[in-house]
């Protein structure tokens, strides 16, 4: 096992930069989750790291070695591809047994690895199978089963869920999340399902047009997230972001929306708001942290509701506010129209400022 | 399926229709094609005799296997000969295919996955050579062997096979190679392969079917090459097939048995190669490799 250090890494297919000057170092044994919208440069970072793609600029090192030149055979890494790879010619047998053929091992130790690994991903009745004669599933548990056989210092791993159905990709993360744990195998795991990414990973790298976001533990993305998009981007349904204005008023300040209304803030959030360089400011709010009341009351600010969406468990309100729709969760019991006029009290505790020009997320000092 | 409903049923006629125009068409292709040969059997089995007789003999009255005797024997100067153009057209085919293949391989994999300076000019290039005919070429072909000391040795033909085979050879195997997903060659190289090791394993057994296809396409232009073997070679010992059957049976004689049954006894490799191996061209090796 081994430590990753991305240093200003670099891949520009001429003008555009599929991966933009990113930095990170995942830590001996550390499971890290690569999450970001579709085409904002996962694959390539991971085809980066396993030596795939030539660097533009920048270093990659695995262990204490600066891996740059080095061919993907010795780098001693293993992969799961986005579209599983699988050798078509050969049974899953044969698919799950050629790295360790490479590698020269003893025919004894490759039959107990490749058992091994078959008994874990349940599929000792596919082992003669070839790909074709494969669901779509399965074959996906081939590809795994393919890196899980080995032992290298690094796991990268490409979406390798995304093609279970709910149940056996729930019981599939908790073996993987098993197996991280008893090899405290260094995993880099691209991913589109926060919840896995929440579930797993001991840290989370968010992405977007190439660019590092942030990167940190999952927890600390969802309470600080460091921007307008990580914000949007983790946390299900996604946080509201409501454009407003800030003023002082009396002394105190207040951030004012477009109907008008003026929400006082909290001293922590002053100070915050005092540190700010625009007047422009957007609120962030999760669902969960938006009280919704069907009266006036002080520091609630007047909405309008748009759609009631029960799911059983929660109702999920949609209002209009100051441009922008707001999402609220209620309780079931909690009885909501379209077009009722609702107040909405925010939790000073747990809102989010940002910075209306930079995106960035506003620090308190 | 069951044929529950009328609506159905009506589509399904219109489709029958067209399948049995389908199957009248190729009855018809198969007629045209197969009348040649069955007759090219049948006169081969006759007698001199009777093979020019008017009207016609349609089916030999005294079916021999004469022709094929003397053709097969060596003690017999006909046999002799016969079988001495077979051989050199045995060694000249076989060699250009195995060299075409050993040269398009290479040539192909590297057009599919490498890009580099010139690349396009290159593969352009390559096919530009097809879009002439190839007699236009046979005059400077035959003042460079000459140039070359190859006039009169099979070396001139397979060089000048080899330069007519490789451009669809090539083509033909880059359609190969630009259909087996890239990520295959990238897992047998993070599986421990070296670039050429991950060619050599994964990618080679998945090409084969359109390095058979490209084989038999090389063999066989090779094999009925007429008008090159015709003028680079001069001594009765070296001829191939096409121009010793011409010459000796054609020209000389009027044994239309004999040059039946040795034209016969000309398709059969082919036939045979086909045979052999038409089972690689049932499918796409690469199905199940990747999400589609
Ligand atoms: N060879 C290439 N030439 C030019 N652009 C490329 C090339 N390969 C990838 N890109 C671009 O780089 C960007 C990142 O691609 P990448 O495959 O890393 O996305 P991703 O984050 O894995 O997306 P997804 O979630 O859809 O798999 C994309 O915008 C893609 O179009
Ligand atoms: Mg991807």
């Amino acid at each position: 096992m081994a430590r990753v250090v991305l240093d200003d890494l670099m891949k520009s297919y001429g003008n555009f930069h599929a991966v933009n000057h990113v930095s990170l170092t995942v830590e001996d044994g550390e499971f890290v989750a690569l999450v970001g919208p579709s085409g904002c440069g996962k694959t390539t970072t991971l085809n980066l790291v396993a030596g795939l793609l030539p660097i533009t600029s920048g270093d990659i090192t695995i262990g204490d070695q600066v891996v740059n030149d080095l061919d993907p055979k010795d780098r001693d890494i293993a992969m799961v591809f986005q579209n599983y790879a699988l050798y078509p010619q050969k049974s899953v047998y044969k698919n799950l047994a050629f790295p360790l053929q490479m590698r020269k091992l003893p025919r004894d130790e490759i039959d107990r690895k490749v058992k091994e690994a078959a008994r874990v991903l349940d599929m000792t009745h596919l082992l003669e199978r070839k790909p074709r004669e494969l669901s779509g599933g399965q074959q996906q548990r081939v590809a795994l089963g393919r890196a899980l056989v080995r032992d290298p210092a690094v796991f990268l791993m490409d979406e390798p869920l995304s093609n279970l159905d709910a149940k056996l990709r729930v019981q599939m993360r908790s073996e993987l999340k098993r197996f991280h744990h008893d090899l405290q195998a260094t995993i880099i795991y691209v991913t589109h399902d926060q919840l896995e990414a929440v579930t797993m990973a001991d840290k989370m790298a968010v992405m977007n047009g190439g660019n590092l976001q942030q990167y940190d533990s999952p927890a600390q993305v969802f309470a600080h997230p460091a921007n307008m998009f990580v914000a949007s981007f983790i946390g299900s349904p996604a946080m509201s972001l409501i454009p407003l204005e800030a003023s002082t008023v009396d002394g105190n300040i207040v951030l004012t929306g477009a109907e008008g209304w003026s929400l006082p803030l909290s001293s922590f959030n002053s100070r915050k708001i005092q540190n700010a360089k625009t007047r422009k400011v957007v609120l962030g709010a999760r669902h969960s942290t938006i009280k919704l009341h069907k009266t006036a009351v002080s520091d609630a600010v007047p909405a309008k509701a748009y759609t009631v969406e029960p799911t059983g468990d929660v109702t999920f309100v949609q209002a209009f506010l100051s441009g922008a729709i707001v999402n609220i969760s209620v309780p079931p019991n909690v009885d909501v129209a379209p077009d009722e006029q609702i107040w909405l009290e925010f939790d000073q505790e747990r809102m989010h400022l940002f910075d209306g020009e930079t995106e960035m997320a506003i620090k308190a000092d | 399926m069951a044929e529950t409903s009328t609506a159905r049923a009506r589509p399904r006629k219109r489709v029958d229709r067209w399948r049995w125009a389908g199957r009248i068409f190729l009855g018809l292709m198969l007629l045209y094609t197969a009348v040649p040969m069955v007759w090219m059997l049948l006169t081969s089995i006759k007698s001199g005799f009777a093979a020019m007789q008017l009207p016609p003999q349609w089916w030999p009255a005294e079916p021999t296997l004469a022709s094929y005797q003397k053709l097969l024997d060596p003690q017999n100067s006909v046999g002799a000969d016969f079988l001495h153009f077979f051989w050199n057209s045995l060694i000249v085919s076989t060699l250009t295919t195995i060299l075409g293949v050993i040269v398009a391989v290479p040539a192909a994999y590297a057009f599919s996955r490498f890009r580099f300076p010139g690349r396009n000019f290159l593969f352009f290039a390559v096919l530009l050579r097809n879009m002439f005919p190839a007699v236009i070429f046979l005059v400077p072909l035959f003042i460079l062997m000459r140039w070359l000391g190859l006039v009169n040795s099979h070396g001139s033909l397979v060089v000048t096979y080899l330069t007519f085979g490789l451009p669809l050879s090539i083509w033909l195997l880059k359609g190969f190679y630009d259909n087996i997903p890239i990520q295959l060659e990238q897992a047998a190289r993070i599986d421990g392969a070296t670039r050429f090791q991950a060619f050599l394993k994964i990618v080679m057994p998945l090409s084969v079917p359109g390095i058979i296809a490209t084989a038999i396409y090389s063999f066989i232009g090779a094999w009925n090459e007429y008008i090159y073997a015709y003028t680079f070679l001069n001594r009765n010992d070296q001829l191939t097939l096409p121009v010793g059957i011409q010459r000796f049976f054609s020209e000389n004689t009027t044994d239309f048995p004999g040059l039946m049954a040795a034209s016969f006894m000309m398709s059969v490799p082919v036939v045979v190669l086909f045979l052999v191996l038409q089972k690689y061209f049932v499918r796409a090796l690469t199905e199940g490799a990747v999400k589609h």
